[in-house]
């Protein structure tokens, strides 16, 4: 149980998710990769997009547009709307340090999480090959990463966990109704979680904008 | 005088009144923020924020700079290294206390 203090202590750290940027931002990236992703493996072959080294050019070059929007779009919103409302705030180093057997440990936990889903899937579900199975069990992470997302950063916002249960049965409605052997499965399902936290990210820019108007200026 | 009694006549007086330790608890978080943003995260006026900001500036635990942001003034806020160290010293010593 954390102290009042305690939680005060980290209200700059939620003060970075109050505009709904981040999530807008994941949301962009998932939506990016989805449709990068999608484009790759369902247009004809004959597209410039599965042509070799130009399909990997073009690959490339989105990435590089949707990096670029993720940061003008945040930058945007920082600077004319959310610092002249609740003000500015920069965050410190937290000079940890990087431990590469940590992360390794962490590649080699999800592999194996995502290893045992599709084993898991396999057993259940022959209508699918089995690229579109490991998509499948890429799901329920997207659905732990969001929940704890909304548990450390989004305490404000309640209502948060009803996207939360709509992202998690939409992710299974898409994994129930998709025809045997849909070409692109995993890219749509992420399509559709990109689209659910852009959305949800509006949404909470929407409800920040209305709720907190800037101040009139005056000496400080 | 016991240990425990020690610790707690020892506590910063600077940092202990209760509005002064809300800006300490944020400002020991960030790097730096400016004053609109205090006054948003700790719900008090104006003039209340300001005092106790001029008497944490005038005991050299935060530096004030003020600025613009495009043509809007802005005061932007930040603990100094003494600051810091006043804030570590007394958590230390309020755990001791207790």
């Amino acid at each position: 149980m954390k102290t009042e203090f305690q939680n005060l202590m980290e209200k700059p750290k939620r003060a970075d998710s109050y505009d709904g940027t981040g999530e807008m931002v994941f949301g962009l990236m998932a939506l990016g990769y989805g449709l990068l992703g999608y484009v790759q493996v369902a247009l004809p072959k004959n597209s410039i997009w599965r042509q070799g080294s130009y399909g990997k050019l073009l690959f490339f070059a989105g990435v590089l547009l949707m990096l670029g929007l993720m940061i003008g779009v945040t930058k945007v919103i920082k600077k004319r709307i959310t610092w002249p409302r609740t003000g500015y705030v920069k965050y410190r180093n937290p000079g940890r340090k990087f431990w590469w057997w940590t992360w390794m440990v962490g590649v080699a936990i999800f592999s194996a999480v995502i290893a045992a889903g599709v084993a898991f899937l396999m057993r259940f579900d022959r209508r699918h090959d089995w690229i579109s199975l490991v998509w499948m069990a890429n799901q329920p992470i997207y659905v732990a990463c969001y929940a704890y997302w909304i548990y450390r950063m989004e305490r404000d916002h309640p209502w948060k966990w009803l996207v939360l249960l709509f992202m998690a049965l939409g992710l299974l409605a898409i994994a129930l109704i998709a025809p045997a052997g849909l070409v692109g499965l995993g890219q749509l399902m992420l399509l559709f979680v990109g689209i659910v936290w852009f959305g949800s990210g509006g949404a909470t820019l929407c409800l920040f904008i209305r709720h907190n108007q800037p101040p009139a200026l005056e000496a400080e | 005088m016991n240990d425990q009694l020690r610790a707690i006549s020892n506590l910063d007086r600077v940092i202990h009144e209760p509005g002064r330790l809300m800006i300490f608890a944020l400002l020991g978080v960030v790097k730096e923020c400016d004053f609109l943003y205090l006054l948003h995260e700790t719900e008090m006026n104006k003039g209340n924020l300001s005092s106790h900001l001029a008497k944490l500036e005038e005991a050299g635990y935060v530096e004030i700079e003020k600025t613009y942001r495009g043509k809007v003034p802005q005061t932007l806020l930040r603990l100094t290294r003494a600051g810091r160290k006043a804030f570590d010293d007394y958590r230390k010593g309020l755990k001791a206390a207790f």
